[in-house]
């Protein structure tokens, strides 16, 4: 008897815990294609709120596709087709109904190479929010510092806001199209790739920005260093030949993977 | 081995002769023309009527009718041109159509200016009854003019780098906005120099306004800025005689005494105007790409 009230009391505890578990985006059966090319073969992925998820795998694996289906950047693409379920808030960003325009304010992106405008370094942060309707100009200046300042960037650029974005460093760079995408305010941030053009001093700092930016935003993050993944992802997940190995919490899958192929991976020996 | 390392050094060779030769042959020309004009050409020549019997005259009208075309010309074309190249490069799906929208422009790029210059006299000359005139010479130039618009326009859209384009519309941005607020600022430096350019190409065409533009130019009063006036240099209905055309009045038609010594001069200033375009379209496209990139 004490035992099985024991175990239900385990039992719902654990029930417990799933429901607290905060999703912000729920991914079910995502098929992608590419005409007849099918890029990522029904994927399943729950995204936690305010974590950091991180997709690994080798080049091709369709773990960028994946990524940039969820602010619909692949829309535009010849022959692109998606199908299953990306919930956010309980709503297919799938939907045809879904304005991308819109929904890529919320869920803001970030490349792989830094691609700020040819503008001035504070023009690249005022101009999106002129974009989005943001009147005052002092208004736009007071947020470009708030948003300057939250990635580092303010007091390496605060005698210069307007010389040309492009004379920034490659790192500066990208931080400052962080900044950007940050301003407008979303709540999911999408990271290509953020540091793989950068040097290693330039890279820690953007992986330091992203441990900071995990309690306001949702961060998913596609990478090729797979020591990034283990330093700064909650959650990771191994992409292979467009579906997913294994997804698990970060400290699980890089101590004792489930799947071999997670663990030939991880050792090196191939991809 | 020995065959490879000779064949290279041949390429090398006869690559630069080529080189060489078009260089010669291009200094040779400039040279020609501007030492046997250059003599004639003074302020007085550049400001000062032509004439029709006597010796002596100037090519001031001539002179203005040119840039007077080439600037209605262009405010034809450049929206034209604009609006044509941002459709080809970011709206046109690929498809038939656009495959036969590509084909029309550059049969048009290729028809010679002669023809463009008949159907000029037919459709705007004779069909909508406006004679020889200025509004007449700048719409054929304009047919002239556009597909190379077009395609300037195109190319340099197409050139901005993907990424730029990208993050505009990962910001949030519509299509259009991209278009207007990240696409073409970028092209923009490349945009200009094709634009520049092709204001030499105008400048320096006859054939297509011997019979849309005229070869006459009524007596001109440049005191008299009202548009309408007849005898206005800004009204776009009067005919008028470009540079280039009064060129080739002068050399085949002429009655004048010093008619070698007209053409000489105005060939001069026609090659030194197309040469300032050419050399400002350089200078101030990698200026302005220089300004964009902080490099």
């Amino acid at each position: 008897m004490q035992a099985v009230l024991e175990r239900e009391l385990v039992e719902q505890q654990w029930t417990q815990e799933q429901q607290e578990v905060d999703l912000c985006l729920d991914v079910t059966d995502l098929s992608i294609f590419y005409g007849p090319k099918q890029a990522v073969k029904n994927v399943s992925m729950p995204i936690k709120r305010h974590s950091i998820t991180a997709l690994i795998g080798p080049s091709g694996c369709g773990k960028s596709t994946f990524l940039r289906s969820i602010n619909r950047m692949n829309d535009g693409i010849k022959g692109f087709k998606a199908e299953g379920n990306i919930l956010y808030d309980d709503v297919n960003l799938l939907d045809a109904n879904i304005d991308p325009v819109a929904l890529r304010k919320e869920i803001g992106m970030v490349f792989q190479r830094p691609n700020p405008f040819p503008n001035s370094i504070l023009k690249n942060v005022t101009l999106p929010l002129k974009e989005h309707g943001l009147k005052s100009k002092a208004k736009r200046e007071e947020y470009a510092e708030t948003y300057l300042k939250q990635v580092g960037l303010w007091d390496e650029v605060k005698d210069r806001l307007h010389e040309s974005a492009l004379s920034l460093s490659g790192g500066q760079q990208q931080r400052l199209c962080i900044a950007r995408t940050l301003a407008i305010q979303p709540s999911v941030l999408l990271l290509d790739e953020p540091a793989s053009a950068l040097d290693p001093i330039a890279t820690a700092k953007i992986e330091e920005l992203l441990l900071k930016l995990k309690e306001k935003y949702t961060i998913v993050l596609v990478t090729h260093n797979l020591q990034q993944a283990a330093r700064v992802a909650d959650d990771t997940a191994f992409f292979y030949q467009g579906e997913i190995v294994e997804f698990s919490d970060t400290k699980t899958f890089f101590q004792s993977p489930k799947e071999k192929r997670s663990e030939d991976y991880i050792s090196g020996r191939f991809g | 081995m020995q065959r490879r390392k000779l064949a290279d050094k041949t390429a090398t060779v006869v690559l630069t002769m080529f080189a060489a030769i078009i260089v010669i042959i291009l200094t040779a020309l400039l040279g020609y023309v501007l030492s046997l004009g250059i003599q004639q050409v003074n302020w007085d020549f550049l400001t000062s009527k032509s004439s029709s019997f006597r010796a002596g005259g100037g090519i001031q009208d001539q002179l203005f009718n040119s840039f007077y075309i080439l600037l209605w010309t262009m405010i034809f074309t450049i929206p034209l041109g604009l609006a044509g190249g941002i459709y080809m490069a970011e709206y046109a799906k690929d498809n038939r159509i656009t495959a036969f929208i590509r084909i029309c422009i550059e049969t048009l790029a290729s028809l010679p200016s002669i023809v463009l210059g008949m159907f000029g006299l037919l459709i705007f000359v004779n069909a909508t009854g406006m004679g020889y005139s200025i509004l007449a010479g700048a719409l054929t130039l304009t047919i002239f003019n556009l597909p190379i618009m077009i395609r300037t326009c195109e190319n340099a859209l197409r050139a901005v780098p993907l990424e730029l384009k990208e993050g505009g519309l990962a910001l949030g941005y519509t299509h259009w906005r991209t278009i207007t607020t990240v696409l073409l600022p970028s092209a923009f430096p490349s945009i200009l120099t094709g634009i520049i350019l092709s204001c030499g190409l105008v400048f320096g065409e006859a054939a297509a306004l011997l019979y849309s533009a005229g070869m006459t130019t009524p007596k001109l009063d440049f005191g008299n800025l009202n548009p309408f006036a007849s005898d206005s240099p800004l009204n776009i209905m009067r005919p008028a005689e470009t540079l280039s055309v009064h060129i080739w009045k002068v050399n085949s038609e002429g009655i004048i005494p010093d008619l070698r010594d007209v053409a000489d001069g105005g060939a001069a200033v026609l090659v030194t105007v197309i040469l300032i375009f050419n050399i400002s379209a350089r200078v101030f496209g990698s200026w302005l790409h220089k300004k964009l990139t902080a490099k």
